[in-house]
């Protein structure tokens, strides 16, 4: 399927992002103020040069017209959308979108979440005192309705038919908790071995404790404007190659009852997003891949072209995903080891990656100077990245994905 | 003392919630295409159509996926741990959300042939759960 394209027209130009925690004893609004203003001065521009701001939630948070005036900022243009994973790409797509059609010049996309003091996911708090609507409604008398559960179908059937083991995908949280250690920012900062995922307890079959993402308190920001005006900033601008936005499967509000469920959105979006980008998944050198689980990044990485469908288990067992490996994965530690800001970290983890500038523990990281020693507390930016990629998602039949390059 | 969450049996689910007042599993078929589907809607999912009506089926089917539940957020589920809901492939060929129950949790395969039974919530709701069949698929 062809789309047209606005390939390198558009720069990430900003990236800001608050404390990672489980007890940030502030409201959203508070830390919302504190990522743009992060993203802001990032990208060295004045508050008045915002003039577009977006947001997505769940009910959960702070809506962009109250977070600009906090910051002295009139807005052109706002929008906050309801939605988690696969909001961060589609944002960014629909900021490009506001600018190209004149509606602003330059636009900040926040996700501020107390993902653990507030409104937990993971089905308790907040969250399960809300009414059953929609999509639970035929769930909710069989017990299903936490997002492990709701993945887990898709999982359990991916081993049946591929012979995909727990071993395997348990390499995934190893490589996380690897790049984790390197990041000052991270919550979880130990390394973990195969054998401590897989002896962790149960959660929901297949997904034991250690498959499961962490639930933190955060804002992150990232700030989109035109290549044009990228090139005058303060940082080396990081282009947008191509971009797809919370494509879905057929029948996303119950898609277990529709075609193979092993197969997830990124099936539909791949050629969308490379088609644009005019590259193929061997060119991309980081990918930052949606991990609420293990197996989420899995099946994006085979689904999106990384390796053969079905081959998902040995691609992330083999290596390849971790610092040093020929495609780094989540080199921050994603929602597994880093925290959980429904997939903006990832995003901003790859614009740094781009620009040379991983936070990790080199003294002069700020600067691009890295000693490439991926020992934990030591290095984690990447040898000369030129093009990243990042796989967004929602709950398993939608999906969202972003290329950059430098 | 918790009750199982009943489901919203208004609208397009309400013949699906009431079918197993006789014991017997029915579901929507598309007059204007001929295919069954699930879950209940208004319209079918394959061709769009609003001619809808509802045939019986066999309550037979095989376990098409399944997830083992050790952690629950539901009071009454949470007192249940640990629990098996599993999408069935009925044998007409729509794929149903259910427990499966009267088995060991361990024992639970996909692939594994089941039949339906109904537990009797009151208010003319009879919520469907599978076991593991007698006899096959069917």
């Amino acid at each position: 399927m062809a789309t047209s394209s606005l390939r390198d027209k558009y720069c990430i130009v900003g990236v800001g992002e608050t404390e990672y925690s489980r007890h940030s004893g502030r409201t959203t609004r508070a830390m919302a103020v504190e990522a743009v203003r992060k993203a802001i001065l990032d990208a060295g521009l004045r508050a008045a040069d915002i003039d577009g701001m977006m947001s997505y939630q769940n009910g959960d948070s702070t809506p962009a017209n109250w977070v600009a005036p906090d910051l002295g900022i009139r807005l052109n243009f706002y929008m906050d959308v309801l939605g988690g994973g696969s909001s961060t790409e589609a944002l960014i797509g629909l900021a490009m979108g506001a600018i190209e059609a004149g509606m602003c010049r330059a636009v900040a996309i926040f996700r501020s979440m107390n993902g653990y003091t507030e409104f937990r996911i993971g089905g308790t708090g907040a969250r399960a005192a809300q009414p059953v609507r929609g999509l639970d409604l035929a769930q909710v008398p069989f017990g299903m309705r936490s997002a492990g559960q709701n993945f887990a179908m898709t999982f359990m059937r991916h081993m049946y038919e591929y012979g995909t083991t727990s071993e395997q995908v348990a390499h995934v949280k190893v490589a996380h908790s690897k790049h984790a250690s390197q990041n000052p920012k991270a919550l979880l900062k130990d390394r973990v071995t195969v054998q401590d995922v897989v002896s962790s307890r149960w959660i929901v079959k297949p997904l034991h404790l250690l498959d499961c993402c962490l639930e933190t308190d955060n804002a992150t920001c990232v700030i989109v404007t035109s290549a044009e005006r990228a090139r005058n900033l303060r940082q080396r601008p990081i282009y947008v190659m191509g971009v797809a936005g919370r494509v879905s499967k057929p029948r996303t509000d119950f898609h277990w009852a529709h075609g193979p469920i092993s197969r997830v959105a990124g099936y539909y979006a791949k050629d969308i997003v490379f088609g644009q980008a005019g590259i193929t998944p061997e060119d991309v050198d980081i990918t930052g891949s949606y991990d609420a689980f293990t197996f989420t990044t899995m099946l994006q990485l085979e689904e999106y072209g990384f390796c053969k469908k079905g081959e998902g288990g040995d691609y992330v067992s083999s290596g390849i995903i971790e610092l040093g490996g020929k495609r780094p994965n989540n080199t921050a530690g994603g929602h597994l080891c880093e925290g959980y800001t429904h997939g903006m970290n990832m995003v901003i983890e790859n614009v740094r990656q781009l620009r040379g500038t991983a936070d990790d523990y080199c003294p002069k990281a700020a600067d691009g100077v890295h000693t490439y020693d991926y020992g934990p507390r030591m290095c984690r930016q990447v040898r000369d990245p030129e093009i990243t990629m990042n796989l967004g998602w929602a709950m398993p039949p939608t999906g969202s994905a972003l290329i950059l390059r430098r | 003392m918790t009750t199982r969450p009943a489901p919203d049996s208004r609208g397009p689910g309400r013949a699906y919630w009431r079918s197993g007042a006789d014991g017997v599993l029915r579901l929507p078929r598309c007059t204007a295409c001929g295919r069954l589907f699930w879950y209940p809607r208004t319209h079918c999912p394959h061709c769009g159509s609003d001619a809808i009506d509802w045939v019986a089926t066999g309550g037979r089917g095989r376990i098409y996926t399944f997830t083992v539940v050790r952690q629950s957020p539901e009071p009454f589920f949470a007192a249940r741990v640990p629990y098996v809901v599993a999408m069935v492939e009925l044998a007409e060929g729509p794929r149903v959300m259910a427990n499966v129950v009267d088995c060991d949790v361990e024992s639970v395969r996909i692939g594994m042939p089941v039949s339906v039974l109904f537990e009797d919530l009151g208010e003319d709701i009879y919520v469907p759960l599978f076991r593991p069949a007698v006899g096959g698929a069917g």
